[in-house]
């Protein structure tokens, strides 16, 4: 079946026309359409082709072991198991160099495309996990959020072809920082059961059941219990499965990706980029950095996952010419604190680095690493640069948005990405 | 003293997958034998043993202090100031709500009219306090009257469940596979005669939870069953007793670091996520406390498949935790924890969200926590004052939460009455967004607290495809396999003349029988619209009339792939 969408802006409001059925949940769509045009006109842009990844940390990464102030006497003073000697790290100046591990990174700092964003963070940061990750996503300092600051931008982002896939979270769960009140963000674990298998029985490939589904859906009541979230996710879920099954049939990475679900959701974000299907956010998740205990085994293996996933996703956008059009940022809840504790591990902290990663950036340190000396009162790193201001420069330089309306504020941007 | 006496070594902590549905199954070599189930995790404390057989008759006493130190007397605090500790900080503490606020409709107001429990009451029970019903037990719980069938629920123990262990023993599950832990689970779930018992179980695995990606390491994956029964046989006990038990439970010591605290070098992530997650919520309780009550809990440590307390290696300086100040330790945390007046609110709202709808208001919870308060923190109580609100009687609780994966495969698998091994019931599930005995951090579950979290697209795709598989590709013709669901055995048993009694038959279970007219007749629509199957023998119907299998099977697939049938 055919589902093909296809919309426009029209004097201010967005205009869908089918090929078929379903007039309800598009008159829906258009209302929510409306509503975008008057609250997130702001937030769409001049139509460009850029694509930002992001690649979220979950657990709280250690950015000491990560990026590491090796020539600070203080650091293997306050790690003295679980510093990185000189001798271990890739040196990135006289200060700072990488975890051992990151060597394909370090590869991609030595031909200009990594910088490095220090001392990342917000004011009074909270030490729970999970207060912690609501600020960074929706940007409610007292974690009391909803909309994602993603979200809020995927929605304002009206695509004239309608793609089903101006954004891709990858997993079972859509993360809180795409969560919006009117876009639903196709979530894929892996594109070979993202579909709607049909009934062998049936003569038609399942085209008469789908159909009489979709109209099971399109009559639900308005009104009644999560009417919105059901539409719009049979919706999603519809126009966007057959899109990528045959987007699918014909990709061909030009690179071995590493085994494991890291790598593979970035294989599934390549794909949609390199087949064109409109991917303009993509997200995907590395979890299991909460290292309270025996850090060195788990943090070591999450390292080399995260440089070998991002490497060889760089590598086969850039054999299939598509480097210049993506830009990936990492993100982690926050750092660990700066003594280890007694149990071969640390605990939560605040501050750290992120990655930023692509063709488009321009290779440095940017932000100041925290002193190692002027610890808060918990042990823990100052802030040097509030996180809002990375989130800006990437809305503001790169995807072409206005941080402001994002973001809900000016926060500065910085230089890591040429300005726009 | 040998404190790492964990004979499985610490290789903890693989790093977490955020998708992992085909996790590896390791080589196994332990005993599998039930004796190992039984276990004790606490073996070196006189607290934590609760009866487990009659946990409504014992009403325990909250833990007596050992250790000289002031406390307030909390149960003194009067209820009007409980209500104003518990009110807008414990909301905070859940977060993400409001989104949920937005995609939820209905208000206030009670859809079960008259004395008699009807269908849809019934029905609502059976969904809310376990994983629905067929139509014998709708049937039977609705003779008993809607509060008896709430007693039945809760006094479990009266109820016998030797069908549904037998029917376990029998399928021969290695359990120290995480995937076949994850199967014998959602069998179990799906066979049991005590619904709410495994409910209950469910709902604190989602919020006293641990993961089997660090539990010890693949030779101690046996450490989440023992978990799983500890939860299980507490699972209405006192609110002290399931915190004496899950903090000394090993995999719970292993999950968040506490078999590594030393008294010298205490720990903290246990003594965080414990007032956090566990009791109090955020607010309550400052960095502080946090260290303070790391150097309390110390001297537990896993041993092997249960755990030992070291009075030698507890920390015996003095704290100050939460305004207590003494040498205190594990038993004077817990015990402050649970009479702290935040955590009945905290609790209760956890309760309420899961089983009835989210957002509950302070009102709503209050008679919770009066309850938790006068019952001496029974949960097995404020689980009985939860099941006969009004509120949980509300249009607002009807339909009121997106199933959670495990509701949805377990209620189908359940309501078809299938008999099956349960091979493929974890992937489906990891699919649909939950891993049993693996959730997504200690927090648990988000779906859990925001329902609306469960459904995306992928995870709806999932959802469909699971009814097929059940309804259809069991009975892909060339594999030659019986059917999952003998449609026309139903027909027959059930004596379905007409298409309309075919629809009315299958909507009273699944759907309460709570289908619009214009949704029914599109189903019937659907039923009768003229077609073939590519093969498959049609159903025949008591008129005489036959149907092709496509359309007949295919009208139960919408049924179950409908809006109505995602919701509780």
């Amino acid at each position: 079946m055919k589902l093909t969408r296809r919309a426009m802006i029209k004097d201010g409001l967005l205009v869908v026309s089918a090929g078929m059925i379903m007039p309800a949940i598009f008159s829906r769509g258009v209302s929510s359409a409306r509503a975008q045009a008057l609250d997130g006109s702001r937030l769409a842009q001049s139509a460009n082709n850029r694509t930002l990844i992001v690649v979220q940390m979950a657990g709280g990464n250690d950015g000491l072991n990560t990026v590491v102030p090796f020539t600070d006497p203080l650091y293997l003073k306050l790690r003295p198991t679980l510093g990185l000697s000189e001798t271990q790290v890739l040196p990135l100046d006289t200060r700072l160099g990488l975890h051992p591990n990151l060597s394909p990174l370090k590869k991609l700092w030595d031909a200009g495309h990594l910088a490095i964003v220090e001392g990342v963070g917000y004011p009074n940061q909270s030490l729970s996990h999970f207060q912690a990750m609501d600020i960074w996503q929706t940007l409610d300092l007292n974690g009391n959020g909803s909309q994602g600051w993603l979200g809020k931008l995927v929605s304002g982002l009206v695509d004239q072809e309608g793609h089903p896939f101006k954004s891709i979270d990858i997993g079972v769960q859509t993360a809180q920082a795409l969560q919006s009140i009117s876009t639903q963000v196709p979530t894929i674990a892996n594109v070979s059961t993202y579909r709607i298998y049909p009934d062998p029985a049936d003569t038609d490939g399942g085209n008469a059941r789908l159909q009489a589904l979709m109209k099971l859906y399109n009559s639900y009541p308005g009104t009644a219990p999560y009417a919105a979230l059901l539409d719009t996710t049979a919706l999603s879920a519809q126009d966007g499965s057959n899109q990528l099954r045959q987007a699918d049939a014909t990709y061909h990475p030009a690179v071995t990706y590493p085994k494991g679900p890291f790598a593979d959701g970035l294989k599934v974000l390549a794909e949609a980029i390199v087949q064109g299907l409109g991917l303009r956010v993509g997200y995907v998740t590395l979890g299991g950095f909460d290292t309270h205990a025996n850090q060195k085994s788990t943090h070591d293996t999450l390292m080399l996952t995260l440089a070998n996933g991002l490497s060889a996703f760089y590598n086969d956008l850039a054999a299939h010419g598509k480097a210049d059009n993506v830009v990936v940022m990492t993100w982690s809840e926050f750092g660990r604190r700066v003594d280890e504790n007694g149990s071969l591990g640390t605990d939560h902290g605040t501050a750290a680095p992120l990655f930023v990663l692509g063709n488009p950036v321009s290779k440095g340190i940017y932000g100041e690493p925290p002193s190692l000396s002027n610890l808060d009162q918990n042990g823990n790193l100052k802030y040097t640069l509030d996180f809002r201001s990375v989130y800006a420069t990437v809305l503001d330089r790169w995807m072409g948005a206005s941080s402001k309306d994002v973001l809900g504020g000016s926060f500065g941007t910085q230089n890591f990405l040429p300005q726009a | 003293m040998d404190i790492d006496t964990d004979m499985y070594g610490d290789d903890s902590t693989q790093p977490r997958k955020p998708i992992d549905p085909h996790p590896i199954e390791p080589q196994l070599e332990m005993d599998t034998t039930q004796k190992n189930l039984t276990a004790q995790p606490v073996p070196n404390t006189s607290f934590a043993t609760g009866n487990p057989t009659t946990p409504l008759q014992s009403v325990t006493t909250p833990l007596t202090p050992t250790a000289a130190v002031s406390r307030r007397k909390f149960m003194g605090v009067s209820v009007a100031g409980l209500a104003a500790i518990g009110g807008a900080s414990a909301a905070a503490a859940v977060g993400g709500v409001a989104l949920a606020k937005l995609l939820q409709n209905g208000g206030p107001g009670n859809i079960f009219h008259g004395p008699v429990a009807s269908n849809a009451q019934i029905g609502h029970l059976l969904r809310h306090a376990g994983f629905g019903g067929s139509p014998d037990e709708l049937a039977m719980y609705s003779n008993l009257g809607y509060n008896g069938a709430v007693d039945r629920l809760i006094n479990y123990q009266q109820v016998p469940d030797d069908a549904m262990e037998s029917r376990l023993n029998a399928l021969n599950i290695d359990l120290n596979s995480p995937l076949n832990q994850q199967r014998w689970w959602l069998l179990r779930m799906s066979w049991t005669q005590r619904p709410l018992l495994e409910k209950m179980t469910l709902f604190w695995h989602g919020v006293l939870t641990s993961s089997y990606h660090k539990v010890g390491g693949p030779r101690a994956y046996m450490r989440m069953i023992i978990q799983n029964q500890f939860l299980r046989n507490h699972a209405f006990d006192t609110f002290d007793n399931i915190l004496l038990g899950i903090t000394s439970d090993p995999a719970m010591l292993f999950y968040l670091d506490l078999t590594k605290s030393r008294s010298n070098a205490p720990n903290e992530n246990y003594a965080r996520e414990l007032m956090e997650l566990f009791t109090l919520g955020l607010g309550h309780y400052t960095q502080q406390d946090v260290y303070e009550g790391a150097a309390a809990l110390t001297g537990w440590h896993v041993k092997g498949l249960t755990s030992q307390y070291y009075p030698q290696d507890h920390n015996e300086l003095v704290k100050t935790y939460l305004g207590h100040t003494g040498n205190l330790d594990y038993k004077d945390v817990l015990n402050i924890l649970a009479n702290h007046p935040a955590t009945p609110w905290f609790i209760t709202r956890r309760l309420f969200t899961f089983f009835a709808y989210e957002n509950p208001s302070d009102d709503d919870l209050k008679p919770l926590v009066d309850t938790y308060v006068q019952s001496g923190h029974n949960m097995g109580e404020v689980m009985r004052t939860l099941l006969l609100s009004p509120q949980f009687a509300s249009t607002k609780a009807y339909r009121g939460r997106i199933k959670s994966p495990v509701e949805f495969t377990v209620g189908a698998y359940h309501a078809m009455n299938i008999n099956g091994d349960g091979n493929g019931l974890p992937t489906i599930t990891t699919l649909m967004g939950q891993t049993l005995f693996d959730p997504p951090n200690v927090a648990g579950w988000p779906g859990d607290k925001v329902s609306a979290l469960w459904l995306n697209s992928g995870t709806w795709m999932t959802r469909l495809n699971y009814i097929d598989l059940l309804l259809a590709r069991g009975t892909v013709a060339r594999t030659g396999l019986t059917p999952l669901v003998d449609l026309q055995g139903i027909v027959n048993t059930h004596q379905l003349n007409t298409p309309e009694q075919f629809v009315d038959h299958f909507s009273s279970f699944l759907l309460d029988g709570e289908l619009a007219s214009d949704r029914r007749t599109q189903l019937l629509d659907y039923f009768t619209a003229p077609g073939s199957s590519t093969f498959g023998a049609p159903i025949t119907l008591g008129n005489g009339t036959s149907y092709p299998l496509g359309r007949v099977r295919g009208t139960l697939y919408l049924m179950m792939s409908s809006p109505e049938y995602q919701l509780n």
